[in-house]
C-alpha cells in the first residue's frame, strides 16, 4: 500500500471530532506501512478547515463544492471516487459515523474495494493490513484480512484511537477542481430534524439509572424510575427500550441518543453495545447488574452483580432508602 | 408499489454463553436459537405497511440455510405475498459483497419499486449488504431510516444523526433503504396466521438457478476474510459483588453513596 487517505468529516462546513481520531489511526498505519498520509476534505467552503488538518497532514485534499456540505452519501461518493480513481493502491480510514456509515458500502464498490466496517484496531502483519472488530453482541473479537485487496476502505469505532496533536510545521493544502458535473442528484437533503426536548434532560443529569433489553419484555417501569427517584437521579435507557415504546427517545444514552457525563451510571440488563456506551462521557462510576455474567457491560463497569434484577432492584432501593434515613 | 425485503437468519448471542468453533475461524452455532434479524424484522413490517397503504406487492427473501425457511413463512403470516430462499453449499462463508452479489443477480431482473433492508445485523454487524446491493443496481440508498413517506416517484424519510439529531431526506425511486429500529411496531403474529400459510411453497434456489458464478459466492467472492476470532481478553472488568441479593444489594447501595450515586 502506496498511500493512506483519511475522509475528514465535516457538517456544514465544522469538521467533526471523529475526523482526529481517524487521522490518529491513519497516521499509524502509513508508519506502519511506509505509506504516504493525505487526508481528503470535501466541503462548501475548506480554507479554515484545510489549515487546521494540514497541521497534523502532511498533505490534505481540497475539494469545495457546496453540494458537499450536508456530507449527502451520494455527493461524497461522486467526488471521492474521481480522486481515489489513479492514485493505485490504498488504505481509505474514515470514522464511522452515522453519516459514513450510509456512505461505506455504496462507495466500496465504486472503487471496487475491500471494506472492513466499525474496526477498533488495525494491524500491519507481514506489510498486509489487518483488521481488528467484534461481532455477535460485541462478545467476540474477530481478525480480518482483506485477500489480495489493492484498495482498502475501513471505517472506524469511535473512541478506538486516540488522538494527540503532532505540532508538525504544517503540510502542503491541494486544491482540486469539484468533480461533481451538473448530473442530478437521486438522493437530495431537505432539512436537519432536531432532537425532540423532553420534561427530562438526562444530559445534564449527575445521577443516572439506566434500563436495557434485558428487563424483560412487559416491565414495570414504576420500579425503576422510583429507584431513580429514591437514588435522586434520573431514568434513561438504551435503544431498545426507545423502540419498544417504553420511554420517550429522549431518554437514549447513546451515539444516536443522548450524550450523557453523570458522576454515577447503574445500568440495569443493559449488555453494553458500543453505540450505547459511546454515549456515556467523563469516566462516571459504572455500576452493573445483569444476569448474563457475560455480557460486555462488565468489562466496562467497575462494580457488577450477576442475578436476577426483579429481585435486585427492589431491594437494593430498600438499602439505598435505610441509608438515606441513618 | 411493489417492495422487496432483504432479511438475515441470526443466531441469538444476547445471553448466551459463547464458545469457538475447532478452526478458531467462526463459533460454535449448533447449540444457539437462529430467528431473523431484529432490524429486519421493523423492515418487514414496514414493507407491509406501506402495502396496505399503497396497494402492491411484498417479496421476502433470505440468503440462509434450510432452517430459514421458517422465517420467510412467519414473514407471509406477517403480510408478505412471496418469500424466496436462495441457498447453496457454495454459499457458505460470503461476506456481505459476496451476499450483496447473490442478492443483486438475482432481484436485478425483477420488477421492484422499493427494496427494504435492516441497516445492521445482530451477528456480524458489518452494515454492508443494503448500501452494496444499492450500488450494484445502481439505485440511490439510505441507512438508519424512519418516518417513510412515499409520494409519487419519491421517497420522504429522516435518517438518524447524532444526539437525536436528524435530516429529511428525499430519494428518486426505485431506491433502497435500510431501516432503523423503532420505526414502527412489528404485529403480533397469531399461530392460526402462521398456519393459513403452512403450505405456501417457498421456493429455494441454487446457484445455477440464480444463475451467478461459484467465483462470485463464498470465500472465493468475498472480499474480507475473517483470519481468526477470539474472546476478548477479560481485562480488569468489574468486581463482582458476590453474596445473596440482600448482601449483594446492599454491599452496592454501600459503594454508590461512596461515590455520589445517593442525591
Amino acid at each position: 500500500m502506496k498511500n493512506v487517505f483519511v475522509l475528514a468529516e465535516q457538517r456544514n462546513q465544522q469538521l467533526r471530532d471523529i475526523t482526529w481520531e481517524a487521522i490518529a489511526a491513519g497516521r499509524k498505519l502509513a508508519g506502519e506501512l511506509g505509506a504516504e498520509l493525505s487526508c481528503i476534505l470535501l466541503s462548501g467552503r475548506v480554507e479554515d478547515m484545510a489549515q487546521k488538518l494540514a497541521l497534523e497532514c502532511p498533505k490534505v485534499l481540497a475539494v469545495e463544492d457546496p453540494r458537499l456540505d450536508t456530507f449527502n452519501s451520494e455527493a461524497i461518493i461522486r467526488a471521492l471516487v474521481p480522486i481515489l480513481q489513479d492514485k493505485g493502491p490504498f488504505v481509505l480510514v474514515m470514522g464511522n459515523s452515522n453519516s459514513i456509515i450510509d456512505l461505506a458500502p455504496g462507495l466500496s464498490i465504486a472503487l471496487e474495494a475491500a471494506l472492513a466496517t466499525d474496526c477498533f484496531g488495525l494491524e500491519v502483519h507481514d506489510g498486509k493490513l489487518m483488521a481488528i472488530r467484534q461481532m455477535y453482541s460485541y462478545k467476540v473479537n474477530a481478525l480480518v484480512s482483506f485477500k489480495d485487496a489493492q484498495r482498502v476502505v475501513v471505517t472506524l469505532r469511535g473512541g478506538s484511537f486516540s488522538f494527540t496533536p503532532s505540532k508538525q510545521q504544517a503540510g502542503i493544502i491541494e486544491k482540486i477542481p469539484s468533480p461533481l458535473g451538473e448530473d442530478s442528484q437521486r438522493k437530495r437533503f431537505l432539512n436537519y430534524v432536531e432532537a425532540e426536548k423532553g420534561d427530562v434532560d438526562i444530559a445534564s443529569a449527575d445521577i443516572i439509572v439506566s434500563v436495557g433489553r434485558g428487563i424483560g419484555d412487559e416491565p414495570d417501569m414504576e420500579v425503576f424510575q422510583s429507584l431513580a427517584e429514591t437514588m435522586g437521579g434520573v431514568l434513561a435507557c438504551s435503544r431498545p427500550i426507545v423502540d419498544k415504546n417504553l420511554l420517550p427517545k429522549y431518554h437514549q444514552v447513546g451515539t444516536s441518543g443522548v450524550e450523557v457525563k453523570p458522576k454515577v451510571y447503574l445500568a440495569l440488563g443493559i449488555s453494553g453495545a458500543f453505540q450505547h456506551l459511546g454515549g456515556i462521557k467523563g469516566s462516571p462510576l459504572l455500576a452493573a447488574i445483569n444476569k448474563d455474567a457475560r455480557a460486555p457491560i462488565f468489562r466496562v463497569a467497575q462494580y457488577g452483580i450477576v442475578g436476577d434484577l426483579n429481585e435486585l432492584v427492589p431491594i437494593l432501593e430498600e438499602k439505598i432508602k435505610a441509608i438515606k434515613k441513618s | 408499489m411493489n417492495i422487496v425485503v432483504c432479511i438475515k437468519w441470526t443466531p441469538d448471542t444476547s445471553e448466551a454463553d459463547l464458545t469457538l468453533e475447532s478452526g478458531g475461524k467462526d463459533i460454535k452455532k449448533d447449540d444457539l436459537d437462529f430467528d431473523v434479524n431484529d432490524w429486519d424484522r421493523f423492515a418487514i413490517e414496514e414493507a407491509v405497511q406501506i402495502k396496505e397503504k399503497m396497494g402492491g406487492s411484498v417479496s421476502v427473501i433470505t440468503v440462509a440455510p434450510d432452517d430459514a425457511e421458517e422465517m420467510l413463512r412467519e414473514s407471509l403470516a406477517r403480510g408478505a405475498d412471496q418469500a424466496f430462499h436462495l441457498w447453496d453449499d457454495a454459499f457458505e462463508g460470503s461476506d456481505g459483497y459476496a451476499v450483496a452479489s447473490i442478492l443483486a443477480k438475482f432481484i436485478r431482473d425483477r420488477p421492484y419499486d422499493l427494496i427494504l433492508t435492516g441497516t445492521l445485523a445482530d451477528d456480524d454487524g458489518g452494515g454492508q449488504v443494503g448500501g452494496m446491493l444499492a450500488a450494484m443496481l445502481n439505485i440511490p440508498s439510505s441507512t438508519l431510516v424512519s418516518k417513510i413517506q412515499i409520494q409519487g416517484t419519491t421517497i420522504n424519510f429522516n435518517r438518524e444523526l447524532e444526539g437525536g439529531l436528524g435530516e429529511a431526506i428525499e430519494m428518486d425511486l426505485p431506491a433502497l433503504v435500510s431501516v432503523a429500529t423503532g420505526l414502527n411496531e412489528p404485529r403480533f403474529v397469531s399461530i392460526r396466521a402462521v398456519r393459513k400459510v403452512s403450505s405456501v411453497e417457498i421456493p429455494m434456489l441454487d446457484l445455477g438457478e440464480i444463475g451467478i458464478d461459484e467465483s462470485k459466492v463464498g470465500y472465493d467472492g468475498s472480499r474480507i476474510q475473517i483470519e481468526k476470532v477470539y474472546l476478548p481478553p477479560e481485562g480488569e472488568g468489574a468486581e463482582i459483588i458476590k453474596g445473596n441479593p440482600e448482601e449483594a444489594a446492599a454491599r452496592l447501595a454501600e459503594i454508590l453513596r461512596e461515590k455520589g450515586g445517593i442525591g
